[in-house]
């Protein structure tokens, strides 16, 4: 309890009341009874002339409600010596009357009638009054505006934005992004690059706030950056390189839908929180406290609009569909991000094929594509295939593992068209591979996933990043987000 | 100055949670140097005298003025100042709003590319490092004795000649004479 205890309140009553509450208006004349015969304060939470018959001191403040954890009102505490020895809530004369050791108190009222909530209970003011009142031992430096200073405009100027106002983190907005989590602010969670400093479950909570997500997104974006800081995902050199690629999250999973992610119309574009909200945190946490900067280590010599943010949820309605996480290794209806390394989105625009033959070599045309048309190996490739494209595959029964292998299977060129300098073209694969027959992807190089409208034959091709030619060295990361 | 909302900085605080301002020039040789005038009593006759110091030394300068003290510069005279000119001398800030509303001039200008450098008399230190705190730039200040408004025009010039070396210190690294181009 944080409150002074004053002399009249060391031994006697205190009670808690507010005027629009029917039972505390109903047992005024109590506290008119109480005061002739102990040594009584009573704390008014909305109308300081509550009561009229015994001087009430304002907590209008909710201060003196908050520190002595109030519920409901009228709440009735007893001190002795300084401390709290008993209390009760609402109106029962035996209990009144136990605590107080008074008799016939609030004679011709009810024996008991029940009260109401506390206005420091109401939605949103107990979390305030924890920041405002309450012990925070945030380890984040706090940085004072001036009076009249301008807190979005602060960001800006600090360079806390990716150039779109953020949310100014205050400890209200911090306490209450840390419930969307059971981990405990100080934890650690990894090293950020370029300047791989370590990050604190404060601090991703911190930058969460900026991006404006939600408490109940913490999960994610918890999960999120161990899948990027995992040395596998090589968030360090996707940062720095000169490549237009950034992560790209997907989400699977009952979180996905508890949270309202979009996995369907416009899923990978504007207008779901949740969606924008994650990837852009992410991305604020590799440039607040990673450093990652553009123009300064961020060298990408384009960049591009999905650095902002890029996450979308996996449609998991049909259950025909493996999901890309099941696909991954983890188990079915577990949450699970998986971190892919890639760029912007080329289109698919085929309204013409009708049986999975026709589809697999016409997508197999446009992911040869990726990066370069002669580039083989060199880089991994996401497939957001949408539901009327998979509808045909799904019509001639084959599924994720059949889909994956018949595009690989399309994909193999000769080397000789694709080596440096055939076809005119410089660019290419190593001479020597002339004689082979060339895979455009690694085998495991293909990420699919289900998403999109239902209607609309334009699937979304997401090229990866160069870093994925080094095979056993980059690759995209799939992690269970443990809630 | 009071101070309104707070909160937590995102960053891994390795660095100071000030910005780094605008790093000086490396000499002030064809460089043209503004001098922002910022509208408070007598400060004028500070800057006359810093102004014909400049001269002296073969430094372009170019005369500024504040309709007031009490706010900010207006955006068309930042704008002026951030196409002629190289380097700001943002003088005299002797009371509360002035150095707040200076202080945000510099930055202004700061974020603009200039390298810059506010004077104040000493009375205005604690204002202005909150202020510049609170704005969070790493500005640069030069300071004169408090108060000013009661001194004679030749004090304030004895100033102005104290100062001129520490504040063109402030701006450019090289603050000496721009070599004349010799005659054959």
């Amino acid at each position: 309890m944080t409150v002074d205890i004053s002399e009249r309140q060391q031994d006697g009553v205190v009670i808690f009341a507010k005027r629009e509450c029917e039972t505390c208006q109903m047992v005024e004349p109590v506290f008119g009874q109480i005061a002739d015969n102990l040594p009584i304060v009573i704390y008014t939470q909305d109308d300081p002339t509550f009561p009229s018959c015994v001087a009430a001191i304002d907590d209008t403040s909710l201060e003196s409600s908050f520190s002595f954890d109030i519920e409901a009102v009228p709440t009735l505490v007893r001190m002795k010596d300084g401390k709290e020895i008993a209390r009760t809530y609402g109106w029962n004369r035996h209990d009144w009357e136990t605590i107080t050791g008074l008799k016939a108190l609030g004679e011709g009222l009810p024996d008991m009638r029940p009260g109401c909530g506390s206005k420091s209970r109401e939605p949103g003011v107990h979390d305030a009054l924890r920041a405002k009142y309450g012990k925070l031992d945030y380890k984040s430096r706090q940085i004072r505006l001036g009076e009249w200073d301008d807190d979005i405009e602060v960001c800006f100027d600090r360079g806390f934005s990716d150039g779109l106002p953020v949310v100014p983190p205050t400890d209200l907005r911090i306490l209450r992004m840390l419930e969307g989590t059971t981990r405990k602010p100080d934890e650690i969670i990894g090293d950020v690059p370029p300047n791989l400093s370590p990050i604190t479950v404060e601090k991703v909570a911190i930058n969460a706030v900026m991006a404006g997500c939600r408490p109940e997104y913490m999960p994610v974006v918890l999960s999120a950056l161990e899948a990027a800081l995992d040395p596998l995902f090589t968030m360090h050199g996707l940062l720095c390189t000169t490549c237009f690629s950034g992560p790209i999250v997907v989400v699977n999973g009952p979180i996905a839908r508890e949270i309202g992610m979009n996995s369907g119309i416009n899923c990978l574009g504007q207008g779901n929180r949740a969606n924008a909200t994650i990837g852009r945190a992410l991305q604020l946490i590799i440039r607040n406290v990673g450093g990652g900067r553009p123009g300064e280590l961020d060298r990408a010599v384009l960049g591009g609009p999905g650095k902002y943010t890029f996450c979308f949820a996996e449609d998991e309605s049909d259950p025909t569909w493996m999901p890309l996480s099941v696909a991954r290794g983890i188990g079915r209806d577990k949450n699970a991000v998986t971190l892919f390394q890639g760029d912007g989105i080329q289109g698919f625009l085929d309204q013409r094929s009708r049986t999975p033959e026709e589809l697999t070599k016409s997508l197999a045309m446009s992911l040869l594509a990726v990066g370069h048309p002669k580039l083989c190996e060199f880089t991994n490739a996401m497939l957001v295939l949408v539901p009327e494209h998979y509808a045909i595959f799904r019509e001639a029964g084959w599924d994720r593992g059949r889909i994956t292998e018949e595009l690989h299977r399309a994909m193999v060129r000769p080397g000789k068209d694709v080596i440096q300098g055939a076809h005119g073209v410089g660019e290419g694969i190593d001479r020597k591979r002339v004689d082979e027959m060339v895979n455009k992807f690694w085998p495991e190089g293909l990420l699919i996933v289900q998403a999109g409208g239902q209607a609309g034959l334009f699937s979304a091709i997401c090229a990866g990043w160069t870093g994925g030619r080094f095979r056993n060295e980059s690759k995209p990361v799939t992690r269970e987000i443990t809630i | 100055m009071r101070y309104g909302v707070s909160f937590r900085d995102p960053t891994a605080e390795s660095a100071s949670a000030l910005r780094d301002r605008v790093a000086p020039l490396e000499t002030v040789g064809g460089k043209t140097i503004a001098l922002m005038d910022i509208g408070k009593m007598r400060g004028d006759e500070f800057i006359d005298r810093l102004e014909q110091l400049c001269a002296g030394r073969g430094i372009k300068t170019l005369r500024y003025k504040k309709p007031t003290n009490t706010r900010v510069a207006p955006r068309e005279m930042i704008k002026d100042i951030a196409e002629n000119c190289d380097a700001v001398i943002i003088a005299l800030s002797d009371c509360g709003s002035c150095t707040s509303c200076s202080t945000h001039d510099l930055n202004d200008l700061d974020k603009k590319g200039l390298a810059g450098v506010s004077v104040l008399t000493t009375e205005f230190r604690q204002a202005f490092e909150s202020q510049k705190a609170s704005i969070g730039l790493d500005g640069a200040a030069v300071y004169v004795a408090h108060p000013l408004q009661n001194r004679t025009t030749a004090e304030l010039h004895r100033w102005a000649e104290a100062a001129v070396d520490e504040i063109l210190q402030m701006i450019a690294r090289d603050q000496s004479k721009p070599k004349m181009r010799e005659t054959a």
